[in-house]
C-alpha cells in the first residue's frame, strides 16, 4: 500500500534544483537513480497529481489563474526568495501544490534555534505518517544554539536524515560518539561538519566520518583532543574533496596525518593547525608544495616549527594563493624564514607574527614588499622592531586596516604618527608600549594626511600605556565617530570610578588585581565615556568662563558702558575707519 | 550599431539593438549559432505584447555589469528591488507572469530575478487566505490535511512575542 507521505516524493524531487547551489556535485551523485525513480513513482504522489490537473489536463487550463501557469521550477524561484519561515509556511497552507513544492525550501534548514522548535523538528521528522518525508528534505541542520542542552537522545530523531549536507553541532558538548556517529551513518551527502568542542569524541567518530563522507569539503574538530593520527590518517585517504580543515588544539596530531592530507586531498584551501604542537618543519614545506592553491595557512603555537619550514620551499615556487599566514609564537621562526615567506608568498594579505619574538627590523623591511597586499599585520611582542622599520612598513603597505604592535617597547610617538597616516586603518594595537604619549593619541584622532576626513578608526587598544590621560582620549573620542572599543586597562588616569562606570565587566576569570586595572570601553560604553568626558570639558569651561565673570563682574559692566559709548562713538564717525572694535551686539 | 529583427509567436516582427537583444543568452546563442544572417529570429514562445515589455526591459539594463557568482548569492537573499523595476513590474498579474515565463524561457536571469522577487513580495506578510485571494487559488485541502501541515510545520510559526522589544 503506498504511503500517505508519497507526495513529498515530488516535492522533494523539485527542491533539489534550489539547493543546487549547495550541492553542486548532485548529478554525480551515486544514488540518483534510486532519488529519480522515486520521484517519478507518481502513482500516489498529492504533489504530481495536482501538478497533472493544473498543467497538463486541457479542460481544465481555462479555468487557470494566470499564476497556474508558472511550472514547479518557477514556482520554487518565488518561494526561494522569501525569507522568513512563517511566510513559506503560509504558502505551504495555500494548497496542495504549493505544499509539495515549498515545503523543500522550508524544511532545506530548519531552524533549531531554541529548544521547542526543535522539539517541533524533531517530532515532524521521527512521526511516522507525516504528510511528507521531512526527513529527506533537511540539508542543513544546526544545533549549535541548544549548547549543552543537547544529548545523544536528542539527535536521535535526526538519525533519518540522511541528505543532511551541512551538520554544526558547535559546543554541544553533551553529544557523544554515539550520537555524532549516529548522525553520520548511511550519509552520503555530507559537506561540512563542525564538531568543534565535543570534547568527548574521539577517533570512533572520525572513523565514521570516513566511512560515511566521501564529498565532505568541510571539517572543524576544534577542540576534540582525543582524535589521534591514527583516524585522520583514514580521514585524510577517504574525504579527498576536503577543502577546509580545521585540527585546532588536537594536540596528537602529528606530521603523519598532516602529510597525508597534503598528499591526498589535494582541493585543500584553508588549514589552520592552532596548538598541534607536535608538526614539525618538513609537513609545512609539504603542505605549501603540494597545496599550489592554499589560501590560508594558520600555524599559531606549533612551536617546533622553525626557518628550515620555509627555507626548504624549492627556490622557484611562487605561492600565488596564499592570502593568510599566522605564525603566533611560533618563536623559532626567524628573520630568514619571513624574508623567504614573503619572497614566495607575494599577494598575502593577513601575517600574524606575534610572538615570533627573535624577529627584527630585517623582518619587517621584508614584509615591506608585499606593498598594498598586506592589509593585516600582527607584530605584538616582536620587541626588537624599532620606528625606523615601522616607519618604512607604513609608507610602502599603505593599505593595511589592522595592525598590532603590542609590546614593541622600542616604539615611540614618531611610529605612531606614522600609522596615523594610514587611510584604511580600522584596528590598532599598542599595548603595553609604554613610550608613547598624548601625542601619538591626538595624530591618531587627526591623521595629517590628505586622505579621510574623518577617522576610519573602530577597535584602538591602549592598554598600559601608561603615560596617555584624559587629554588625549578625549579629542580621539571626538575625532573617531566609529569607535566601537577602547582598552584603556592599567592607565592611572583612567582608574577614576566616575571613568570605569562606562567600562564594561571585566572576564570572570579575572583575579582581583586584574579587576582592579582593567578598563575596557566597547559599543554602548565609548558613547558614553565621550558624553561624559564632553560634559565633563564643558562643565570645566562654564567654570572657568563663569570664574572669569564674577571676579571681572563689577569691572565688566564698566567696560561694557565705555563699549557702547565707544561704538556709539564710531557709528558717528563712521568714516574714521574704526575697524578694531567687535561687531556690536543685536539688542 | 547592429539591429535584428525578432519575430514573436502571434506574427509580429521587432527590430531590436544587437546588445539589447543579447541580455537574453537564448537569443545571444542562436546569434552566435547562426551568424550575421540578417534573418529574422522567431521567438515562438512570446507574444508582442510581453516581447516588447521584455525589449523595454533589457534595453533599460543594457549597461548593467554583468553578475558574478557570489553577487547572485546575496541578491538571492534579499527581495530588494530596483525602484525603476518597481516600476516596471506594476502590470497585471497576466503580464506579470507572461513576464517571468518569457524571461524563463528567453534566458534573461536578472529579469527573472526580478519578476520572482516581484512576486515573493506579494506574498511575504499575507495568510494563506490573503494569499489565495490575491493569486485566485482555489484551497484544495481537506480540513485534515490543512490542520496536519500547521501541526507538523509549527516551529515555522511566527513567534510575534520574541521579537517586541522587551517593555522593561
Amino acid at each position: 500500500m503506498p504511503r500517505p507521505r508519497s507526495s513529498a516524493r515530488f516535492s522533494s524531487e523539485a527542491p533539489s534544483e534550489t539547493s543546487s547551489s549547495t550541492s553542486p556535485e548532485r548529478a554525480a551523485d551515486d544514488d540518483t537513480d534510486f532519488f529519480m525513480a522515486q520521484a517519478n513513482d507518481s502513482q500516489s504522489s498529492v504533489g504530481v497529481a495536482n501538478f497533472r490537473d493544473l498543467h497538463v489536463l486541457p479542460e481544465r487550463t481555462v479555468a487557470l489563474p494566470p499564476i497556474g501557469r508558472l511550472p514547479p521550477e518557477l514556482l520554487i524561484g518565488v518561494f526561494s526568495k522569501l525569507t522568513t519561515p512563517s511566510d513559506m509556511l503560509k504558502c505551504m497552507l495555500v494548497c496542495r501544490s504549493w505544499a509539495a513544492n515549498c515545503v523543500g525550501i522550508l524544511w532545506h534548514r530548519p531552524s533549531c534555534n531554541n529548544w521547542d522548535n526543535l522539539k517541533s523538528v524533531a517530532s515532524s521528522v521521527a512521526k511516522p505518517d507525516s504528510l511528507f518525508f521531512y526527513a529527506d528534505l533537511i540539508k542543513r541542520l544546526n544545533l549549535s544554539a541548544l549548547m549543552e542542552d543537547v544529548s545523544d537522545g536528542t539527535v536521535v530523531p535526526f538519525t533519518q536524515c540522511k541528505r543532511v549536507e551541512r551538520l554544526t553541532l558547535t559546543n554541544c558538548s553533551k553529544l557523544t560518539d554515539k550520537g555524532v556517529s549516529d548522525l553520520l551513518d548511511g550519509n552520503r551527502h555530507l559537506q561540512a561538519l563542525d564538531v568543534s568542542d565535543l570534547r568527548s569524541l574521539t577517533d570512533h567518530t572520525m572513523y565514521a566520518v570516513s566511512r560515511n563522507c566521501p564529498r565532505l569539503q568541510g571539517l572543524n574538530i576544534t577542540g576534540c583532543a582525543h582524535v589521534t593520527d591514527d583516524s585522520l590518517l583514514v580521514v585524510s585517504q577517504n574525504c579527498r574533496q576536503i577543502k577546509r580543515l580545521k585540527l585546532n588544539g588536537i594536540s596528537h596530531v602529528t606530521d603523519r596525518s598532516i602529510m597525508s592530507f597534503a598528499e591526498n586531498c589535494p582541493a585543500l584551501l584553508e588549514i589552520d593547525l592552532h596548538e598541534c604542537r607536535l608538526v614539525t618543519g618538513p609537513s609545512i614545506t609539504l603542505l605549501m608544495t603540494t597545496l599550489r592553491n592554499l589560501r590560508e595557512l594558520r600555524l599559531a603555537h606549533c612551536s617546533e616549527i622553525n626557518d628550515s619550514a620555509f627555507l626548504s620551499l624549492p627556490r622557484h615556487l611562487i605561492f600565488d594563493s596564499l592570502r593568510i599566514l599566522d605564525l603566533t609564537a611560533c618563536e623559532n621562526v626567524k628573520d630568514d624564514a619571513v624574508e623567504r615567506i614573503v619572497g614566495a608568498a607575494p599577494r598575502l594579505r593577513n601575517l600574524v607574527l606575534a610572538k615570533c619574538r627573535f624577529i627584527t627590523d630585517r623582518s619587517v623591511l621584508a614584509i615591506c614588499k608585499l606593498g598594498k597586499n598586506l592589509h593585516y599585520v600582527h607584530l605584538g611582542h616582536c620587541s626588537n622592531i624599532t620606528d625606523s622599520a615601522v616607519m618604512h612598513l607604513i609608507k610602502s603597505c599603505n593599505r593595511i586596516r589592522y595592525i598590532d604592535l603590542a609590546c614593541c617597547n622600542r616604539l615611540t610617538d614618531t611610529s605612531v604618527q606614522q600609522l596615523a597616516t594610514l587611510p584604511k586603518l580600522r584596528r590598532i594595537g599598542l599595548v603595553k608600549c609604554q613610550s608613547i604619549t598624548n601625542k601619538s593619541i591626538v595624530a591618531l584622532a587627526r591623521p595629517k594626511s590628505n586622505y579621510p576626513v574623518t577617522s576610519s578608526l573602530e577597535r584602538v587598544h591602549l592598554s598600559y600605556c601608561t603615560q596617555l590621560n584624559e587629554e588625549g582620549i578625549f579629542t580621539l573620542l571626538n575625532h573617531c565617530p566609529r569607535l566601537t572599543h577602547l582598552s584603556l586597562t592599567g592607565i592611572n588616569a583612567f582608574l577614576r570610578p566616575d571613568l570605569t562606570a562606562f567600562c564594561r565587566d571585566a572576564p570572570p576569570e579575572f583575579t582581583q588585581q586584574q579587576r582592579d586595572v582593567f578598563c575596557v570601553f566597547s559599543g554602548e560604553g565609548v558613547s558614553r565615556l565621550r558624553n561624559h568626558l564632553n560634559h565633563l570639558s564643558h562643565m570645566r569651561q562654564q567654570e572657568s568662563s563663569e570664574a572669569t565673570m564674577y571676579d571681572d563682574d563689577e569691572e565688566l559692566d564698566e567696560d561694557e558702558g565705555q563699549m557702547t559709548g565707544l561704538m556709539h562713538a564710531t557709528a558717528i564717525n563712521d568714516d574714521d575707519g574704526y575697524i578694531d572694535v567687535p561687531p556690536p551686539s543685536q539688542d | 550599431m547592429t539591429s535584428i529583427i525578432l519575430t514573436s509567436s502571434d506574427g509580429v516582427d521587432l527590430t531590436v539593438e544587437r546588445t539589447v537583444a543579447e541580455r537574453s543568452v537564448l537569443i545571444k546563442n542562436m546569434l552566435e549559432d547562426l551568424g550575421d544572417s540578417g534573418e529574422a529570429i522567431p521567438i515562438p514562445n512570446v507574444n508582442e505584447a510581453v516581447l516588447k515589455k521584455v525589449i523595454e526591459w533589457c534595453d533599460h539594463h543594457k549597461n548593467d555589469p554583468p553578475t558574478v557568482g557570489d553577487e547572485d548569492d546575496n541578491r538571492r537573499k534579499t527581495t530588494d528591488i530596483d525602484e525603476w523595476d518597481q516600476k516596471f513590474m506594476q502590470v497585471d498579474q497576466e503580464m506579470l507572469f507572461e513576464i517571468i515565463l518569457a524571461a524563463n524561457y528567453l534566458d534573461i536571469k536578472a529579469l527573472l530575478d526580478v519578476g520572482c522577487k516581484t512576486v515573493a513580495n506579494m506574498i511575504k506578510g499575507k495568510s494563506p487566505e490573503e494569499i489565495r485571494k490575491t493569486f485566485n487559488i482555489q484551497n484544495d485541502f481537506t480540513p485534515e490535511e490543512e490542520d496536519q501541515i500547521r501541526r507538523e510545520n509549527e516551529w515555522a510559526e511566527e513567534y510575534v512575542f520574541s521579537f517586541l522589544p522587551c517593555p522593561y
